[in-house]
Formats: structure tokens, C-alpha cells, sequence
């Protein structure tokens, strides 16, 4: 083929390695997803925080800047372990907003003009085509999320006057196992719900009830039942419980209500479960009519 | 070897078996697949693309099993598919680029590939257009540029022309015609339409009902000297026919008394004129012609087993 003398001509060039397929995937996905001005739009929002609690941690350990903002009182700006849960916390919801609207553009365009034919006719499985989906939103929800609460511990371990950062390293390593955790989630209940869903916009909505209608289910089974374990359905409850132990902080919950971790890890171990089930009967070449 | 071996191959969905022991070598520069709707065409190339298992015996694309070598037997293979498949939302040679890309082109050459298999198959004014803007007949040639854009050892073509004005059609075949002619890439081609068929093919192969009706190089009888002929008859027909079958004729009998036959060299028109006299049979019409992909066809569908030994030319 040429472009000037309309011919065919074969190909008879170096290609690129199986593996790497993935990725051609991510980056088509990732450069999909951050090609809509709301992406850059929430984007900018979920840096708002960060940039609050940086100026939080600059207080904390300035004095003059503290004396010039009229005499803060350094102990009632404490930067420990309960200071990067709100982060977190706040950083966790915006990355499920964030999700909410990346999630169904990965998906539903291929889904929605039946695209999936072709793409699978590559030399990529279906298992690769998620993974390659899925990189992208990780990657996506990675800016918002454990990048930015790292980067404020780091910016605090070096502000801080005292050896802060030997004495707290349970704090990053909570924020990111927390984050990874929670994205990792996030990433693979935004792609299930999107590929059951081809229209975007209730796409973005059943995301967001997908986390929030099984929480007050849950809420329901508690008060009916008289029982704890109805907070399992309750997904933001059961990850403020695993965020406050991996990062250390005093638990806000309720004796009564106290979840074991091993019942909250194997309840999203379940979820994701379901969603690669959801994702598996979705993402398919052909639909097979059983008969 | 051929382009495609296949050795009993059953495939199933659900309970149901779609392709029935289908054994045979494609080997055709261009293969025609031809079949009434549901005789197994798509099924068979789901499944050299490794999309359904079969669930006996194996399908080869150049000597690569097809579930095996799932990934290695794709990437040598251009697809495009019978129903509208295409991300809407990219622009025709975003499309076709990252189509490429995922054969395994690198980003550079993926890019220079899709601009000239957009400007081959005629989309080259309209390549930065959004996909889901273009019309029927471009939505096709789009999907044509990103099978032909990776360079492939073999293109698939599930009803290319499907929906296309006359004008289109006749662009889309020509099209074919020179990919063919080029002589770099092997062509598999599925249809309803003989006349597709007959234009592009060198061989084909038909299904009827999950099984193989025939498999014949067309280009082979065209060239060969066998005589056919056309007959219209009043009377006892079936008798009439089993007796030509006595002498040696291969004959197929349609509707209407009208039979199709295949004289062998040592019979004369006459013999034909002595049995229908003798059985009282009137011989209305009588025209000699050469063989078409439609008389195959025909045959092939008229045989009730569907097996391929027994339409065999």
C-alpha cells in the first residue's frame, strides 16, 4: 500500500512482542479517558485537598508562618496518623467520582458499537483486554489517590523538625496499601458495572449505587437483625475500618460493631470475585445463544 | 499443508452442534465459504480465530492449531467481521492505528500503515473523521482498512458485502479482486451471494447444516472440459434420470422436470433421445452449458446426506 500509488502492499516489518499488547490497550484506554474535559475537570478537584493539607503541613511546621496567620496553636494542627486518614478518606471518595465517570468510557465505547469482534481478533484474550482496561484506571486513580498522600508524607517527613517519618512509617505504608486496595476495587467494579451497562451516563450512576445501595441494604439487615454483620454490605464502613487499622489510627466504630479484618478482606476478595464473573460473561467476541 | 486444515472438527454451543466432523484442506488463493443462513459459516470462523473451542477434532491455519496457538494464528490473520464493529468514537485512522498496533505494528508504523490502507480502500479524504459519522458502505471499507493494515497472511471476510449499494458492492469486490491478485495475502471469504463467490474465489467451500456439502476449486472446472447440460422434460423424470445415471451421467433433478447433467465423453445426445423415447419421456428443451458456481451450489444442497463424497464433481 501506498498513499500516493493506491497499491497493496504487505507487511513485512518487526512486530512488537505478544505481551506488550496489554499496554497498547492501557495507553489507548488512558489517553480515551483523559481526552474529556470533566476528566480534567475532577482531576483538578481531587488535587483541591491535597493542596489544602500541604499548606496544613506547612503550618504545622512553621512557626512563622504560623505567628503571621495570628498565633495557630501548633498542637491543634497534629500531622499523625488520624491527619492522613481524612486525607485518605477524602482522596478515596474523589477517586470514586473519578472512577465513576472513567470506568463506562474504557468500556461502553467498545461495547456500544459492538467492538469487541475485532479487538479480540488480535492477538489479545480477553483476560488481556481487562488487564489492559484495567491498567489504564489504575493508573488513572494512582495521580489521585497514593500519589499525592505519598508525596505529602514525604513532604512532611522532610518539613518535620523532629525524626517524624522512622517513627510513623506504618502511616505510608497503610496510605498505600489502603489506596492500592480501595483503586484496585474501584477499578475492577467500574469496569463490571460499565460492561453491563452501555449506556454511560446510567453507567456512572450504577457505579456509585453499586457502592452505596448495598451499604444501606446493609443497614437494614443490621437494624432487622439485630446483627453486625450486615455492615459487610456496607463498603465505605468496612474500608474507614481497614484504612483506620492499616494506617493506625483509633477506630471511630462502635465495640459492637467491630468487623474482623479477615471478614472485610475475604467480602472484597468475594466482590471482585462477582465482578470478574460479571466481567467474564460480558466480555466475549460472540454471544453464544445456548440452545 | 494448506491455508486451512481441518480434521473432523464439532463444534458445539450449548447443546447444540453447529459444525458436524468437518474434514478438509483449503488451499485456494481465494476460498469462498457458501451456505444458507445457519449452515455453520461464522461458527467456522469463530473458530479458526479461536473464539469458540472446538469440542472434537482441530482446526489448522497454516499447520497452527487454532486453540493452541490461539495468539500466533491471530496475529497472521486480517478480520473483519460481518456486523458493524468499530469504536464509533475514534476517528477512521485512529481506528485502524491502534487495530495495527494490537497486531503488533509498532506505534510509528501503525500510523503510517492506517493512512495508506484508508487512502487504498478509498477513505483517505475521510480519515480523520469519527467512525460512527460514516455511512454504511465506509463503515465497511473501515473495517476492510483495519484487517488489511496489519499486513496479514490471511484475510478473513465475513460478508464484505453486506448492505452495500451496487456501486459499493462492485467497488468492494474489485477491491478483493486486486488484494487476490497482489498474491501476498490468502483470502477466506464467507457469503450468501454466489455471484460474490463466483467473481472473487478460486475454491470453495460449502456448508449445509454444520457439514461439509462440497469443497471444489471452481478455477479447476471451469477449466475442465466436462460437458454440461441442461435438460426440461415432460414425463417420468425420476425414471428418465436414474436411467442417464446408468450410463454414466452425474445428474442433479430440480422442480419443473428439469435436469442438470454431466455427460461423460463416450455419450452422445442421441443416447439421451433413445432412453426418453423408450420411457416416453419428452425432451422439451435441451441446452448445453458450462458449469457455474450456482449448479454446485445447487447440487450441493439438493444432496439430502450433505456429504461431500456424493457431490463431489
Amino acid at each position: 500500500m501506498s498513499v500516493y500509488k493506491h497499491i497493496y502492499r504487505a507487511y513485512d516489518g518487526k512486530v512488537t512482542p505478544v505481551w506488550t499488547r496489554v499496554f497498547v490497550l492501557a495507553r489507548y484506554g488512558f489517553a480515551e479517558a483523559w481526552s474529556s474535559k470533566i476528566t480534567i475537570g475532577l482531576f483538578t478537584l481531587c488535587l483541591l485537598p491535597p493542596i489544602v493539607f500541604l499548606i496544613g503541613i506547612y503550618l504545622a511546621n512553621n512557626s512563622i508562618a504560623r505567628a503571621l496567620m495570628g498565633g495557630l496553636d501548633p498542637q491543634g494542627l497534629p500531622i499523625n496518623a488520624r491527619f492522613f486518614l481524612i486525607l485518605l478518606e477524602v482522596q478515596s471518595w474523589f477517586a470514586l467520582a473519578l472512577t465513576s465517570w472513567i470506568a463506562p468510557r474504557l468500556i461502553t465505547f467498545d461495547l456500544a458499537d459492538n467492538a469487541l469482534p475485532i479487538l479480540l481478533s488480535h492477538p489479545i484474550s480477553r483476560f488481556g483486554y481487562v488487564l489492559g482496561k484495567l491498567i489504564a484506571l489504575l493508573a488513572s486513580l494512582s495521580v489521585v489517590t497514593w500519589t499525592p498522600c505519598l508525596l505529602l508524607f514525604a513532604y512532611q517527613s522532610y518539613s518535620s523538625p523532629l525524626p517524624w517519618a522512622a517513627a510513623n512509617l506504618q502511616i505510608a505504608a497503610g496510605l498505600l496499601a489502603g489506596e492500592l486496595i480501595w483503586i484496585a476495587f474501584l477499578s475492577i467494579l467500574g469496569l463490571a458495572v460499565s460492561s453491563w451497562v452501555k449506556w454511560r451516563v446510567a453507567a456512572t450512576g450504577a457505579i456509585f449505587a453499586a457502592v452505596f445501595v448495598p451499604a444501606g441494604v446493609g443497614g437494614i439487615v443490621t437494624g432487622v437483625l439485630r446483627t453486625k454483620w450486615g455492615f459487610l454490605l456496607n463498603i465505605p464502613f468496612m474500608m474507614t475500618s481497614l484504612w483506620q487499622r492499616l494506617l493506625g489510627a483509633p477506630e471511630s466504630a462502635r465495640a459492637n460493631f467491630y468487623l474482623p479484618t479477615g471478614a472485610i478482606v475475604a467480602t472484597l476478595v468475594l466482590a471482585c470475585f462477582i465482578c470478574a464473573a460479571m466481567l467474564n460473561a460480558r466480555i466475549r467476541a460472540r454471544e453464544v445463544v445456548r440452545g | 499443508m494448506g491455508i486451512v486444515d481441518l480434521n473432523g472438527l464439532e463444534v458445539r454451543l450449548g447443546n447444540r452442534i453447529v459444525l458436524n466432523g468437518l474434514t478438509g484442506s483449503l488451499q485456494g488463493q481465494a476460498i469462498g465459504l457458501l451456505g444458507p443462513n445457519g449452515a455453520g459459516k461464522s461458527t467456522l470462523i469463530n473458530t479458526l480465530l479461536g473464539f469458540h473451542p472446538p469440542s472434537k477434532g482441530t482446526a489448522r491455519v497454516f499447520g497452527l492449531d487454532c486453540q493452541r496457538d490461539r495468539a500466533e494464528v491471530r496475529g497472521g490473520i486480517g478480520y473483519m467481521p460481518e456486523n458493524d464493529s468499530f469504536i464509533g468514537n475514534m476517528s477512521g485512522v485512529r481506528f485502524v492505528r491502534y487495530m495495527a498496533e494490537l497486531a503488533g505494528l509498532s506505534a510509528g508504523e501503525a500510523l503510517e500503515r492506517a493512512h495508506e490502507a484508508l487512502f487504498y480502500v478509498g477513505l483517505g479524504e475521510v480519515r480523520y473523521r469519527k467512525v460512527n459519522t460514516y455511512s454504511l458502505g465506509m463503515k465497511q471499507l473501515v473495517k476492510l482498512a483495519q484487517a488489511l493494515a496489519q499486513g496479514p497472511r490471511l484475510l478473513i471476510l465475513d460478508e464484505p458485502t453486506n448492505g452495500l449499494d451496487p456501486i459499493a458492492r462492485q467497488r468492494m469486490i474489485q477491491l478483493i479482486k486486486e488484494i487476490r491478485q497482489q498474491g501476498s495475502v490468502r483470502l477466506l471469504i464467507s457469503s450468501h451471494l454466489l455471484r460474490d463467490i463466483d467473481e472473487t474465489c478460486d475454491e470453495v467451500l460449502i456448508l449445509k447444516d454444520g457439514r461439509i456439502a462440497a469443497l471444489c476449486n471452481i478455477e479447476e472446472e471451469r477449466r475442465s472440459n466436462r460437458s454440461f447440460m441442461e435438460l426440461e422434460t415432460v414425463g417420468a423424470t425420476e425414471k428418465f434420470s436414474v436411467s442417464i445415471r446408468g450410463l454414466g451421467c452425474e445428474c442433479a433433478c430440480f422442480p419443473g422436470g428439469r435436469i442438470k447433467l454431466v455427460i461423460p465423453d463416450h455419450i452422445e445426445a442421441r443416447d439421451l433421445y433413445v432412453i426418453a423415447s423408450e420411457q416416453g419421456v419428452q425432451i422439451r428443451r435441451m441446452n448445453r452449458r458450462r458449469d457455474s458456481l450456482e449448479d454446485i451450489f445447487l447440487r450441493a444442497m439438493d444432496n439430502e446426506l450433505g456429504r461431500a463424497d456424493h457431490v463431489s464433481l
